[in-house]
């Protein structure tokens, strides 16, 4: 047995190395394991059709791009070692990942070793305050996101609200700063408190929370928490309107609730690329599509698409993989007016600038409308 | 007080869901003394294949909701219960004579395994039963508001306890189990063929938790691979709450700990609720170290 | 024989001593976690493979150390390895309480209370028990240990570290398996109401030995506090403890060559296998079963303790 571990390690050491300089290297950390795999899955195959694409265009600097998955199955010391063995393979750029712990682990690491990291779906407030010089991310942060969310609420006229959340760092964070800005504006939080995810029956936590009597629910979780939700409300005929964070969308949303229940359930995200005016959008819908047979179904794996799309083109821009001259140039002169998911360009923290967040509504075919 | 009683129907509802699973861990403990850790995955893949039988042969629509109901939990149970089989002969029977803790990682094993070829089969994504296949009404009970496909399932699951409790209690066999689930020696020297008993234990036990599974997915709809980890662990909270090994016990323990869940979450917390359970666990287990009907075993000497 | 087994432990000691100059900062980092679930494995092993009793719970331990020591540090700003001693009190301490009541549980009983305190100390900690333990988001910003004013921060810098805290349980712990503390151990682990019956106060035992073993891992969760900076409710999950407890069956309870192999086979296998990205945790379960078929007792099981005959020893030859 130990001699078998030790031929496999010698031969990945091999394999590791063995690696010729001939190619611009991309990494992508991503859940491909673990409770977010589904959409970890979906990150690859964004960034594998645009890398796909890139290299048909002739790659970078005269160079054909490879692309290095690594998994970080959405846990800290996962993430940890999938970012120091991609930091081993020389890579200019990282993207990812997904859960905001997990990329809090890998934070350290890449910025020690000079590589540029692109988050694309971790939104806690506090990674982008520590004054990493090579950490940007393309998903906003939970407060911009809070700050569209209390506006839509005011819109609902509500004036007692329920907030739930699942104690993930990602929707904790989303309702603890929503709950203070509501309680400014008058508005009274008649529940507060934290279902446990991955559990398919919330019949008691609707009961209870019908109990306090609101006039809205906010659920700052995951989809298929928000399905279950939505479904069971209307099992138990509790028609209470609900409004989602954007960790709530998925295309699979639809088919979760039942078209009849996600009717009426509004939430805010970032816009899929279905929602965009611009040509690289739409063609990007469409290629997914004809590579995949289905649409993108999280907003999370085209935002990093976009952090993809980033480092190509500042590559491309700078003339250089320099790291230095690539955070340089990123923060200071990048925009990009059609990426995927918007215009993007990043401040000097590394966040994205401007608003991205939307406010979408279900209707009565299952469709999600633009709210103004 | 209605909310009480709807709380309770709630309790009840997911209770007799883990008591469906919670007997498969405990008869399997009763003959082996072995925790089967792949029991929660084999409920998953209970509602995979009941969600695959379902889009490929369509019974309900050819011979009607009810009897094709019956029909595929019928099939999900023996599928089931032949997977059953093949675990217990490739991952634990070659460990039958070793060290008991041995299994145990035999069993973690196979539960990592099979838990990720559900994933590799099926992709990560959530899977998602078709829609009215019971029709979405509701019962009005003195005030309660209760879904069709609760009762249903409350019913099916009670139905299936009761025979099995009947089979156990009444026929050769089950007395079979029982003795082997005593002492297997002592049972060998009876005549009782000790390996088919356990064979049949592993075809019983996965075929009740792939029906678990198969109602888990009639009733919520969704499905995912990582579902048997949160059923399994709160299945096998149950059996040892009604005493591991007990086959009454084991659906006490079930009914009850859905009943504890859902009055914590009203009552103390929500965010709690998992915390509260295993709270009321470690207490009873405090005054009663053998659970709630699990018999008291004398200490050898 | 022994001579031979000295001779192979010595190669690899050399062989790992000079190990990061020829590893690259990934593999380094690889057996970094090696040594970490090491660690805990050996701790694990007081209490599953010398005494017998079924902990699948042991990540609570692991928390409850990793937490006082983010907690101390962030607030106090006390250099984390001053907090190692303060860190084994607490997780000690924790165990004792818990224990008391409860070690008389029979096997699975005790298994299930395990995983109970387990879990309720993992959702204490997202709820954000007292206000101190961060709620879901953890503690962030933990200092990084430094040892006579040089701070330890690269992979290889740890690597010392938890090698030099390795060597030193290991030692200690093969000191205690060949004491009267170890004997007593194992004695009721074998037949409990034997080893009551000459005179061995079986609860104490059993008692002390979960305290020592909640104490280890504590300090095992300091230097894992260290070496990530940052630390949340979710790195302490019942999956934690799963992987303890199999790195000690798999192993080899009650062996301490045993426990470092499973450790390795534990923590390294799915990193040989990251080339089957999702696929590798199928390969990794299947391997699992495959092992504990081929060696049912673990892969390097305890030996059985020998004496030698009284003859033997006269005629100057042991066997």
């Amino acid at each position: 047995m130990k001699k078998i571990v030790f031929v496999l390690m010698t031969v990945c050491l091999l394999t590791a190395t063995a690696y010729a300089q001939d190619t611009i290297k991309i990494g992508l950390m991503a859940p491909l394991t673990g409770s977010f795999a589904s959409e970890g899955a979906e990150m690859k195959q964004v960034l594998e059709l645009l890398n796909a694409e890139l290299n048909a265009k002739g790659g970078l600097l005269g160079k054909k791009v490879e692309l290095i998955t690594d998994d970080d199955g959405s846990d800290a010391r996962t993430a940890a070692l999938a970012a120091q063995r991609l930091t081993t393979k020389g890579v200019v750029a990282v993207i990812g990942t997904y859960g905001s712990s997990v990329t809090e682990a890998s934070q350290n690491i890449f910025n020690e070793a000079k590589i540029i990291q692109v988050a694309n779906g971790s939104t806690a407030i506090r990674l982008t305050e520590k004054g990493l010089k090579y950490f940007f991310r393309t998903c906003p942060r939970d407060d911009e996101q809070g700050k569209v969310a209390v506006d839509a609420i005011v819109k609902t006229k509500a004036k007692k609200v329920a907030i739930l959340h699942d104690n993930s760092t990602y929707a904790k964070g989303l309702a603890d700063e929503v709950k203070p800005q509501l309680e400014k504006k008058g508005i009274k939080i008649v529940f507060f408190d934290a279902l446990t995810p991955k559990q398919s029956d919330y019949t008691a936590v609707l009961t209870k929370m019908k109990g306090a009597g609101p006039d809205l629910v906010f659920f700052t979780g995951y989809y298929s928490e928000a399905g279950l939700l939505l479904k069971q409300a209307k099992q138990m005929n509790w028609k209470v309107p609900f409004l989602g964070g954007d960790a709530t969308y998925n295309t699979d949303l639809v088919k979760l609730a039942g078209r009849e229940a996600v009717t009426g359930f509004s939430f805010v995200m970032p816009p899929l690329p279905k929602y965009l005016p611009s040509k690289q959008a739409k063609s990007f819908l469409a290629d997914f599509k004809k590579k995949y047979g289905n649409e993108p179904s999280s907003p999370y794996s085209v935002l990093a698409g976009d952090g993809f799309r980033v480092v190509a083109a500042a590559i491309a821009q700078t003339k250089t993989t320099d790291p230095d001259k690539l955070a340089n140039y990123m923060k200071t002169q990048f925009k990009d007016k059609d990426a995927l998911t918007g215009t993007i360009s990043f401040n000097a923290k590394g966040d994205r600038v401007g608003d991205v967040y939307r406010y979408f509504k279900f209707d009565s075919k299952g469709e999600i409308v633009l709210q103004k | 007080m209605e909310e009480f009683f709807q709380q309770l129907t709630n309790g009840l509802a997911v209770g007799s869901i883990y008591a469906l699973i919670a007997l498969g861990y405990t008869m399997v403990y009763g003959v082996l003394k072995l925790i089967n850790f792949a029991h929660g995955d084999l409920f998953t893949i209970g509602a995979y294949l009941g969600m695959t039988l379902l889009a490929s042969f369509a019974l309900h629509e050819t011979i009607g909701p009810f009897i094709g109901l019956v029909v595929l939990a019928l099939m999900v149970m023996g599928l089931v219960a032949i997977l059953g089989a093949i675990v217990e002969r490739t991952a634990y029977r070659p460990l039958r004579e070793s060290p008991r803790l041995s299994a145990v990682v035999s069993a973690l094993g196979a539960s990592i395994f099979l838990q990720n070829a559900v994933m590799l089969i099926y992709g990560a994504r959530f899977q998602v039963y078709p829609e009215d296949l019971i029709p979405e009404t509701a019962i009005d009970l003195f005030g309660l508001y209760v879904p069709l496909v609760r009762i249903l399932v409350l019913a099916a699951s009670l139905v299936l306890m009761a025979a099995l409790y009947t089979f156990i209690q009444k026929t050769r066999i089950g007395t079979a189990i029982r003795a082997a689930a005593i002492d297997q020696d002592a049972a060998r020297l009876m005549g009782i063929d000790v390996t088919r008993v356990i064979l049949l234990v592993f075809l019983i036990g996965p075929a009740l938790g792939g029906a678990a599974g198969l109602m888990v997915g009639l009733q919520y709809g969704q499905i995912n691979f990582t579902m048997g980890w949160t059923y399994g662990m709160k299945a096998f909270t149950a059996a040892i709450l009604g005493g591991i090994g007990n086959i009454p016990g084991a659906m006490l323990g079930g009914l009850l700990l859905g009943v504890i869940e859902a009055m914590g979450s009203a009552y103390i917390s929500i965010a709690w609720k998992d915390a509260i359970a295993f709270f009321v666990l470690i207490l009873i287990l405090i005054v009663r170290p053998t659970g709630l009907l699990g018999e008291r075993v004398a200490e050898k000497v | 024989m022994k001579n031979k087994s000295m001779y192979i432990y010595g190669v690899i000691f050399a062989v790992l001593a000079v190990a990061p100059t020829f590893l690259n900062p990934y593999w380094v980092d690889v057996l970094n976690n090696v040594g970490l679930y090491a660690i805990l494995g050996l701790s694990l092993n007081l209490i599953v493979g010398h005494a017998g009793l079924f902990n699948l719970g042991h990540a609570a331990f692991f928390a409850v150390g990793a937490y006082t020591a983010a907690i101390l540090n962030t607030q106090f700003a006390i250099p984390v390895l001053w907090l190692l001693p303060v860190c084994a009190l607490t997780a000690g301490l924790f165990a004792g309480i818990i224990a008391r009541p409860i070690i008389h549980l029979r096997g699975d009983y005790l298994c299930i209370v395990t995983i109970g305190v387990g879990e309720i100390l993992r959702i204490a900690l997202t709820n954000d028990l007292f206000g101190i333990t961060g709620g879901p988001n953890g503690i962030f910003g933990i200092s990084r240990p430094t040892v006579f004013g040089y701070v330890i921060r690269r992979p290889h810098e740890f690597y010392y570290l938890i090698g030099a805290f390795l060597m030193v349980t290991i030692f200690l712990f093969h000191r205690l398996e060949n004491s009267r503390f170890g004997r007593a151990v194992n004695y009721l682990r074998e037949d409990e109401t034997a080893a009551e019956g000459s005179g061995i106060n079986t609860s104490h035992y059993k008692l002390a030995v979960f305290v020592l073993g909640a104490a280890w891992a504590g300090m095992a969760g300091d230097i894992f506090a260290a070496k990530m900076t940052i630390i949340a409710p979710e790195s302490f999950n019942f999956w934690e403890s799963v992987v303890m407890f199999a790195i000690v069956i798999l192993g080899g309870s009650g062996s301490i060559p045993g426990v470092l192999l499973g450790a390795v086979l534990f923590v390294g296998l799915p990193e040989v296998f990251r080339d089957f990205a999702d696929a590798r945790m199928l390969i990794f379960g299947a391997a699992m079963v495959v092992m504990m078929i081929v060696r049912t007792e673990g892969i390097l099981p305890q030996r059985p303790r020998t004496y030698a005959l009284p003859e033997a020893r006269n005629a100057g030859g042991a066997p």
